[in-house]
This record gives structure tokens, sequence and C-alpha cells, in this order.
């Protein structure tokens, strides 16, 4: 225990797995591009194929920047790992887990 | 010498009361330096500045408690080394 | 020629006895009740205290001192308040858009100032000497003060402009404003010691000049007489204020040297959330004044550079106290600050309480002044995007919800020292679940005492979470206390018609 306290301090993590469910948080981030100032949080199903990720959630949010093609988009990275993501498989088989962080370029 | 001695700074407000002020704390230390910001005057000497009551109360032309320096001050950089009913004095201790 | 002063002798006692008789002299020894159980607090941070009676007060205030300054100061306040309402005041600003810098300010600050007040009452009652007792006493009692007097000079704005109607409620709801909440429930959540050092040391000495001169400087230059008299009247509660701090963290390093270590820590960790925080004020002073004071590199190098590593610090040696672990991270990020906040509030206004505009070219000349290292090469070429799709009637906004980072609660907009074009991600695993931070000085934080983190009130999870009154945007703004009018983008909005309406009939030439 490093928080010092007059009791025992133990207290469950606010965002941990199991308040999401079959659900879990994923983030991502459009490398290089700051007209979007941040990665994004979205709470997706654990399940979600990356394809439909990509075309339900990803590339809506991406189109905040009227300039976005989905063709341009390459470069994926799991966290520090480049991964090559196929369409049908699901986030939890690519390894994308609750809170993961991927990135991608386009250019 | 004196280049040698960090910068204490006091901030007071700009007003008519506080022109004595100033020119008091200008008369008792004569390397002050005196910037002017909207609104507030920025003061600043090498090691120390001194507020003696005496000199305030010749320049204002009334009594003045040195408890009064609570209503002109904004800020400052330094400690507040001694507050008494005569002098306030200011600089960085060690 | 000389004024003949009054010589008659003076009748009270000197200011030091005074001071001694109402505070020291009114303390006991407690007779009936163990002095631990008197005072349950003051061991558990692992902090030696030898004498109590070590605490210096150089203001030496006693009550009726306090209370007569005090209502001085209030009295020459509200003649402000008073006589700019009856002018108008509020058609006099530089433009309607200044205000949003005001509705940041009345919801980010106005409610740190009662947390702060709380607090001191409690550190009032529970610190063993009586003359740190009664300095907190009189700061608790500035801080409502300051509480107050921000409340009753804003609320003259609330007639005429959106943003201000709730503050209270979007303080203790809204995205942004939880960065200033976490802050303020981080330092009293932590002990009376930590607090002295959070509160009273970093963000009311080390910082407090880059946290209020900003605004009321701006204030000032931008027509906002009442917010720059409340700045004046509350900053010289502050240099009290200060001195407590001050006077806080020599007390603690001069009692014990096992402190040092201890206290040096608390300065790494609240240096570095304080100054999380100032990025708020530093996209305020860059981008939300119609007519700009200086801008923050500036402001950063004077009130912090200067005034404390080249002054306060060097004092603080003595003790054996280094400056703190991460300011070379925040003076690597000068330059870049303001602008990665204000990219932020850019995106995200449809969710706050303000509005946004992207930079006019006189504003970006400016800026390019300010910021030759940076503005130019990375900034620039942002913001003429906006403006590219602004001008065919477009606006770009974020859509959806940003990445936060654990522990200031920001939005990771942060870029890498060594390249301004990657945003600077770290990361930490804590009981098997990975958490976010923006940058090294967070994530050290993080890791110090992850069990406190952990627990964290983070808005775009709890929207996630579905805590925050839906999972969609609009039940989200309804759940805020967000109306129509408050947010978004300035150009076009209520309070911008409202402005131009309002100077539409003046025959002279209008701003």
């Amino acid at each position: 225990m490093t928080v010092k306290a007059l009791y025992d301090y133990d207290f469950p993590s606010a965002d941990r797995a199991e308040v999401f469910g079959d659900d879990q948080l994923v983030y991502v981030l459009w490398d290089g591009n700051p007209l979007l100032c941040s990665a994004a949080c979205f709470r997706v199903p654990k399940h979600m194929p990356f394809g439909e990720f990509l075309s339900t959630v990803v590339h809506p949010w991406a189109a905040s920047d009227p300039d976005f093609d989905p063709a341009a988009v390459h470069n994926w990275r799991l966290f520090d790992e480049a991964i090559d993501p196929e369409a049908d498989r699901s986030l939890a088989e690519l390894g994308v887990g609750h809170k993961a962080l991927l990135l991608f370029s386009t250019h | 010498m004196s280049s040698t001695l960090r910068k204490v700074g006091i901030d007071i407000q700009e007003s008519e009361d506080n022109r004595a002020l100033i020119d008091a704390i200008r008369a008792d230390n004569p390397d002050l330096t005196i910037r002017h910001l909207p609104g507030l005057v920025k003061l600043q000497a090498a090691g120390q500045i001194v507020i003696n009551r005496q000199t305030v109360e010749e320049k204002l032309g009334r009594e003045w408690d040195t408890g009064e320096f609570q209503l002109a001050i904004v800020s400052y950089a330094g400690n507040f080394s001694e507050w008494d009913d005569d002098r306030i004095l200011v600089k960085w201790e060690h | 020629m000389t004024i003949e002063l009054s010589k008659t002798a003076r009748k009270k006692l000197p200011l030091k006895e005074r001071y001694a008789r109402l505070t020291r002299d009114l303390d006991w020894e407690p007779s009936y009740v163990a002095r631990e159980e008197l005072f349950p607090y003051t061991r558990y941070e692992g902090i030696k205290i030898h004498d109590w009676n070590g605490w210096q007060d150089p203001f030496r205030l006693t009550v009726d001192a306090y209370y007569k300054y005090q209502a001085e100061k209030d009295k020459r306040l509200y003649a402000v308040l008073d006589s700019f309402a009856q002018g108008q005041g509020h058609l006099t600003l530089s433009d309607a858009s200044y205000l949003n810098a005001v509705k940041l300010f009345i919801q980010g600050v106005t409610p740190l100032e009662y947390a702060a007040h709380r607090h001191f009452a409690f550190l009032a009652r529970h610190l063993e000497g009586p003359a740190p007792r009664f300095a907190a006493l009189c700061q608790s009692i500035d801080e409502l003060r300051h509480c107050q007097t921000q409340i009753h000079t804003i609320s003259n704005y609330n007639k005429y402009y959106d943003g201000f109607h709730s503050w209270s409620k979007m303080y203790d709801r809204v995205w942004y404003l939880s960065v200033p909440k976490s802050l303020l429930d981080d330092a009293m959540s932590a002990g009376p010691f930590e607090f002295l050092i959070s509160i009273s040391f970093s963000f009311e000495y080390l910082l407090t000049n880059l946290l209020f001169v900003p605004f009321m400087s701006g204030a000032s230059f931008n027509g906002d007489l009442p917010t720059m008299s409340f700045g004046f009247s509350a900053q010289s509660d502050e240099s009290r204020d200060m001195t407590l701090g001050l006077e806080a963290i020599k007390f603690l390093l001069e009692q014990d040297d096992d402190t040092v270590p201890i206290i040096q820590d608390w300065i790494d960790k609240w240096f570095w959330r304080a100054y999380r925080m100032s990025g708020l004020v530093a996209g305020m002073m860059d981008y939300m004044l119609p007519k700009p004071v200086m801008a923050w590199n500036e402001a950063f190098e004077l009130y912090f550079e200067d005034q404390m590593l080249g002054g306060l610090f060097p004092d603080l040696k003595y003790y054996g106290i280094k400056p703190p672990r991460h300011v070379d991270d925040a003076i690597a990020e000068k330059d870049k600050l303001s602008h990665d906040i204000y990219r932020i509030l850019h995106n995200f206004s449809f969710a706050a309480a303000l509005t946004t505009q992207t930079p006019s070219e006189t504003h970006m000349a400016w800026l390019s002044e300010q910021y030759p290292q940076t503005f130019d090469r990375y900034y620039r070429p942002v913001w003429e995007k906006h403006r590219r799709i602004e001008a065919s009637g477009g606006r770009v906004f974020f859509q959806g919800l940003p990445q936060l980072c654990q522990v200031c609660q920001v939005p990771m907009a942060f870029s890498e020292a060594s390249d301004p074009t990657q945003i600077c991600l770290r990361r930490s695993e804590f009981r098997s679940e990975t958490f976010h931070t923006c940058s090294d000085g967070c994530k050290w934080i993080f890791d110090r005492e992850p069990e406190k983190y952990v627990q964290a009130w983070l808005p775009v999870h709890q929207i996630h979470q579905g805590n925050c009154g839906g999972r969609s945007i609009p039940e989200v703004l309804a759940w805020y206390g967000i109306q129509d009018g408050d947010n978004g983008e300035y150009k076009g909005s209520p309070d911008q018609q409202a402005w131009a309406s309002w100077h539409a009939d003046e025959t002279g030439p209008v701003k």
C-alpha cells in the first residue's frame, strides 16, 4: 500500500474490465493529424470484427476531418507493435483488449 | 555587490493612495526599479526592499499602520523577513 | 513643506505582542484528552513535528485587523461592481468573445475557491499549533470571500450572456472541469501536510502568478473592470496566502531532516499537477483574449522561470530541496502548451459551456511573433485548414470522445519534447489493468500512488458507462446542464449576435 492512510486503503478501479461486461474501451489515434487533438475513446463489443469496427466506429470519427480517405489508412499499430488486422477477425482475437491503444497513419 | 544578490519584488495596486507608498519605498530603496503594467506597479530590487512607516507617513500626509500595506500588495517574490509596527522587510532568507 | 503629524503616543500594544496575545496565548494543553486524540491527522503522513511553536506568521494578523482590512477591500470592490453595472459595462468589453475566458474562470476556478475554503477550515481545526491554525482560519475565510466575490462579480454577465448560469453543477459533471476538480479532490483527500504543500505552496505560491495574473490582466486589457477589480482585491489576500505556503514549507523542512524527501516528493507531484491545470490558463491567454496581454511563454518565463526557479528555489536549496522533478518538461513545452490546449477546446466546444473560434489572420500574426519556434511550423497549418473548411460553411468538431490522462484528466493532446508532431503517450499496468497518462510527469504521479488514481472519475469513461445521462451526446449535454447558446462555435452564436445587435445602432466607429 503506497497511499498513506489511517485505514486499509484498498478500493476497486473505476474502469476495470468487468464494469463494461461484454464491451471494452478502445482508444484509436490518427497518428500525425493535428486537426484531431488526441486519440478517441470508444466503447465497443470485445468480439466486434475489425472490419465492422472500422466502418461503424473509426471511419465516422476520422471523417471529422473532411479530407479523411479510408483507403489511405495503413500502418496499424497496437501499442508499440505493428499489426496487420484482418477485417473478419475480432478485436479480442487480434489482441485488442480493454483500454488498448490502436494507431494508424494516412501518409 | 548588488549584482550578485537575487531580486526581490513586490507588486502593488495602482491607486491614488499607493502613489505615496511607492514614493516612500523609492526614497528608502535607491536601487529600486519600477515597472508599470495595467493597474499594477512592479517594484524590484536586488537583495531586499524595506518599507518604513515614517517615510510613508511623510509622503502620505497622514498616519499609516504597517498593516495597511495588506490593502496595497498584490503579490511578491521573496520573504517577509520582518513586519512590525515600524518596518516591513522583504528579502530572500538564504 | 513638512506636514505636522499627530504626536500623541500610541496607546495600543506593539504588533508583535498584540498578535501573540490574540493567537498563541489563547492556546492550551489538553488536560483530559490525549493530544493524539485531539489531533488525529498530524502523524500518519510520516511528517515529524517537534515544536509547533516554530511556525512564524510574518503578517501577524489579528482578528480585528483581519476584518477591518477585508471589509475595506469588499467596500472598494462592490463600488466598482455597482458602477460597472450602472454604466452598462457589459457593452464596453473588447468583444463578447472575451467572455469565454470569464466562463472558464467561473466554471473552473470559482469552485476551487470553495473547495479550498472547506479544507482550510478543516486545517483550522486539525493543525496542532495556534499560529498555523489561525493562519488556516484566515485563509479559509479568504477563500470563501474569493468564491463569493467572484460569483457577485461575474453574475452581472449572466444577465446578458450565455454559459454562466450553472457553473456549480457543471463543475461536478463536465469533462474539462474535471481537470480542476480532480486536482482539488486529490489535495483534499491527502493528509493535512500534503495539502499544505499542494495548495498553499504549489498552487498559492509557486504557480499563483501564472494562474491569476493572466486572468486579471486579461480582464483589464479587455474592458472587464469587475473581474480585474476582483483580481486585485483577491490578490492582496493572496500575498497572505502565499506567505502561509512559504511558511508551511519552511516550517516542515526545519523540523526534521527526515521530512526533506517527503516534501520533495510532494513538490514534484504538485508542481506537475498544478502546472498541467495551468495549461487551461495558457490556452486562455493566447487564444481567448481579443486584446492579449502577453503570451504564455513570456508569462511562464517571468513568473516561473525567473521568479521561482531563479528566486525561490535557490532559497530552498538551503534545506536540501531541488527544483521540481519534471520542471524541464514544462520549460520545454512553453512554446507548445497553449496551442495544444486550444486545439482541444476548439475540437470539443460543442460539449462545453463556452464557445471557441479559429484565430483570425491578425491573431495568427501575433501568435507567430510570440512563438517564432513553433507557431508557423506546427500550428498555423492546423488553423489555416480550419479557416478553409469554415470558409465553405463547415466547422470541424471531434465526432467522438477523447482519450483522457488518468491523472490530470486533460485530453491527451500533448506532444513529445523531441517531436511536436508526436502525441506523448505513456502507460502503466496496475492489477492487470492498463492506465494511460499524458506525460512523464503524470505517469510518475500515477506510479507513486496507483491505488488512488485508479479510482478517478474520468468523464469520458463515465459517459461510456452510462453514468452521465445517457450514451448519446444530446443526453450528455442535457445532463451537463448545457443550454443552447452555451456551446459550440463563437461566430454566429447568440452571444456574438447579441453583441452585434447591441452595437448596431451606434453612430460612431464600431469595433
